[in-house]
């Protein structure tokens, strides 16, 4: 098992934002991670990545500890993710970004700019643009290629493939297709059903802070308790509106 | 009876420091944001406190207005000519805007009014009171239970009023408020009146009982900082107590150590409680 | 001219080139007394923006305390000899050592909290230091202190006329500028400018945010030191307010601003157009001309902060391309 998080819980003072939830996964796998909004997917996501210090709970990486490890020592574990709104750093070009992951396997400058720059040719980016320049689509796709520079093992990307065009969105699940061949596992938070659908085999679905369903991405879109998470979600909003 | 006497002229002063540093931690329990300049609208309130006495020949009640007023105003002219433009902007932006902007106060007021100390002439607060042996200026006493009630209005309004909770809307989530019809940049604006008002009323508070410079504003912003930290970064409450406690700790080591030691114990204090509770006594992290 | 537009890199190296020989022939040129001041004022006050710069500019990490470094850069060596008659020199690494010690002391519990906290901190500290310093007679109290009159050695660092100190601060001065470029270049460069755009990036791509603030914080703080004891042995007199006071560390912020902070030649740009102004604006206005200098200070501080918080460099940058335009359509 490489990722084994067990009963973790996340409170935001009353809130609990996650309610004890378990997620295991094999090395080389893609798994899926969908709900509604506000389900608590990007807490537990930051609880994985080190960023939150889990209320309850345990989170194991290829057999370590890592429950209250910093965010960099996620990172030199081999954890790597992206960020539901994209941070990319703005005073630096396209390849800087990306070196800035590299340096982490690679102390040297030359080396690192080396790796960067196969990096950057991989996920079809501009090397000497500035950060600045690009869109958000740009953006979520230059932050897959700086965190995949810093050779992650296991990677969590939070929401990448949202808001893209359907062209870009074939050239983003193309990407991460890839990016697992090279024997990246990955875990993914989704909203758009055509990525789960393409890419995982497993998915789990989470509703106000637990897992109410996993398998496979046809059995749990027929899953009653599914249904009524997001259909109950699109009763309250119709009401409200 | 001595130390009692310098308990409660502690005590009172601590409250005028509760009532300016709770504009201090007002603006960064809403919009995350130091103001290093606002030592230097208590120092405006005091010269417009001056100014009013000097010039119209108004009491306390009048120049204590007329600082809040004038500051008031002057914190949202500051919002919407500077800070507006730099609060989402980089760190060097944010630090150096109002850090520039102290710099450019204080010596200006050195400027206009000469760096000589000077006191409000004879107000209606003059005179002395006794009770029970304990000999206190009429205008400590006012001043200083001015300041706490003041202060604890000012946490009523942010606790218990619609005025309240729209503020915290927009600290809390800027578009989440504006979807929900509120104007974040009216907010921020009321909430740098509403910090700088506070200031200026302190400032008056305080001219009304203690003799000033320019370059108080110096020492009023950094015992600010003080306060603020110890009581809790964002909580209005918080710096009421601190505002207090270092009042008296201020009192005290005047008192024990001599004058000059003052300082040293109080921003030691500072320098002690970044490292042991960086959050202060009832902050958050 | 044209061709120099359009190749801004060259450009670049060959305007880096001109200054430097400009600077080293300088005081040869200008054999006055006055202009030698001048350009030793300029030199101290590049050093020590530099320094500031490589904290405050580059990893974004706000001191409006460095007077902190500064001062006990300039007290030691002076304490030094007063106190037991030492060479002034030995006591520059004593410096250096100390502020390093004070910069962790400073930024270890800060550098865990947001950025504000890290400027507040230092503001509070290098006043702290300031009155206290003033009250404690063994180092001068209010007065101050007082370097050697005569030169014992060369190990005083006292010297008749201002060319010894101006070549040594010019040596100063490369040194910063060349340990600066080197560390732009190299992985703790390009981790400094992350954590300046996004510590929280930084940290998920395994970047030890902390510990490299922390070193930024130190080696900012080692060649302030520096500086200040350079300034020490050359004015031979030190007290409170010209150690640490405000005036200080304002400079050291308001240079590199000016001139692009987080740029290598940033500082030294805003030094090259501050200091003759000062000194120009000290001579018609005489010595009461401070209290305007802060004035003036406090205002363009604002004006960077509010317009161009990336210096001059930064609306070079933005205005070359355009004149280059120009040059090429003309």
């Amino acid at each position: 098992m490489l990722l084994e998080a067990r009963n973790v819980a996340k409170a935001f003072g009353d809130f609990r934002a996650v309610a004890g939830a378990d997620l295991a996964v094999e090395q080389g796998e893609i798994v899926g991670l969908i709900g509604p909004n506000g389900a608590g997917k990007s807490t537990f996501f930051n609880c994985l990545a080190g960023d939150t210090l889990p209320t309850t709970g345990r989170i194991l990486f290829d057999g370590a500890d890592l429950t209250h490890a910093s965010p960099e020592a996620h990172a030199r574990a081999g954890i790597g993710r992206t960020f539901q709104v994209p941070t990319t750093f703005d005073d630096m070009s396209v390849l800087a970004n990306v070196m800035v992951g590299a340096f982490l396997r690679h102390p040297h400058r030359n080396d690192a700019r080396e790796h960067a720059r196969r990096i950057v040719e991989l996920t079809g980016l501009r090397a000497d643009q500035p950060a600045r320049s690009l869109g958000t689509p740009g953006r979520k796709r230059l932050e897959i290629a700086r965190v995949l520079a810093s050779g992650p093992r296991l990677l969590l990307l939070d929401e990448s493939l949202a808001g893209l065009t359907p062209g870009e969105l074939q050239e983003a699940i193309a990407l991460v297709r890839r990016i697992h061949q090279m024997g990246v596992t990955i875990v993914i938070v989704e909203h758009i059903m055509e990525v789960i659908m393409t890419l995982t085999r497993r998915v789990l679905v989470f509703n106000q802070g637990r897992v109410i369903a996993s398998g496979s991405p046809e059995q749990v879109v027929r899953d009653e308790a599914v249904i009524e998470a997001y259909l109950g979600r699109g009763a309250r909003r119709q009401r409200s509106e | 009876m001595v130390l009692i006497q310098v308990i409660v002229g502690g005590l009172l002063l601590g409250a005028i420091y509760a009532l300016f540093s709770s504009g201090l931690t007002l603006i960064w329990g809403m919009m995350n944001f130091i103001n290093f300049a606002h030592g230097e609208f208590v120092m405006l309130g005091m010269y417009v406190a001056l100014l009013v006495v000097v010039w119209l020949g108004g009491g306390p009640a009048a120049f204590g207005f007329a600082a809040a007023i004038a500051l008031f105003a002057l914190g949202v002219a500051v919002y919407a000519l500077l800070i507006r433009h730099v609060v989402r902007g980089p760190m060097l932006a944010q630090i150096l805007s109002s850090f520039g902007l102290a710099l450019l106060l204080r010596y200006t007021a050195f400027w206009i009014f000469s760096a000589n100390f000077v006191s409000l002439p004879q107000t209606s607060l003059a005179g002395t009171i006794a009770i029970g042996g304990v000999y206190l200026p009429v205008a400590q006493v006012v001043a200083g239970l001015v300041a706490v009630v003041l202060t604890i209005a000012l946490h009523l309004l942010l606790t218990r009023s619609t005025l309240g909770s729209r503020l915290l809307a927009v600290a809390e989530d800027r578009t989440a408020a504006m979807l929900m019809g509120i104007r974040p940049d009216r907010m921020q604006a009321l909430t740098w009146g509403l910090s700088a008002g506070a200031a200026g009323i302190a400032g008056a508070l305080l001219a009304t009982a203690y003799p000033w410079s320019p370059s108080v504003g110096e020492t009023f912003g950094l015992l600010a900082f003080v306060t603020v930290a110890l009581g809790g970064f964002g909580s209005v409450l918080g710096s009421l107590y601190a505002g207090l406690i270092i009042g008296l700790i201020e009192a005290l080591s005047a008192y024990w150590l001599g004058a000059i030691y003052k300082d040293i114990v109080v921003y030691g204090l500072f320098v002690a409680l970044l490292w042991l509770r960086p959050q202060g006594l009832m902050g958050k992290a | 001219m044209r061709k120099l537009l359009a190749q801004p890199a060259s450009a670049q190296r060959l305007s880096v080139c001109l200054l430097a020989v400009a600077l080293v022939l300088y005081p040869l040129v200008f054999s006055d007394a006055f202009y030698r001041d001048v350009g030793v004022t300029f030199l101290l006050a590049a050093i020590s923006a530099s320094a500031w710069n490589i904290v405050g500019g580059y990893a974004g990490q706000v001191s409006v305390g460095h007077s902190m470094f500064f001062g006990l850069g300039a007290y030691v060596p002076l304490l030094f000899y007063t106190l037991w008659g030492w060479p002034t020199v030995a006591g520059i690494p004593v410096g250096i050592l100390l502020s390093v010690g004070l910069a962790v002391i400073i930024g270890l519990p800060t550098f865990r909290l947001s950025g504000h906290y890290f400027s507040m901190a230092t503001i509070a500290v290098a006043e702290l230091i300031r009155i206290f310093v003033g009250t404690w007679p063994l180092v001068g109290g209010a007065i101050g202190l007082q370097g050697p009159a005569m030169a014992r050695g060369w190990w005083d660092l006292t010297f008749r006329g201002d060319l010894p100190y101006y070549y040594i601060f010019l040596a100063v001065l490369a040194l910063v500028l060349a340990t600066t470029f080197m560390l732009e270049r190299r992985r703790f460069g390009y981790y400094l400018r992350a954590i300046k755009s996004s510590a929280r990036a930084a940290r998920s791509l395994g970047v030890p945010v902390r510990r490299v603030k922390l070193q930024a914080l130190a080696l900012s703080a080692a060649f302030t030191s520096a500086a200040g004891s350079l300034y020490g042995v050359k004015t031979g007199f030190i007290d409170p307010d010209s150690g640490f006071g405000i005036l200080v560390s304002v400079q050291m912020v308001i240079f590199a601003a000016l001139g692009g902070a987080g740029t290598l030649f940033g500082p030294l740009v805003g030094a090259l157009i501050l200091v003759p102004l000062q000194t120009a604006a000290n001579t018609w206005f005489g010595g009461g001309g401070s209290g305007a200098t802060f004035v003036i200070y406090g205002g363009i501080i604002v004006l960077i902060a509010r317009f161009e918080p990336g210096g001059l460099f930064d609306l070079w940058r933005r205005l070359a391309p355009l004149l280059r335009r120009r040059a090429h359509a003309a």
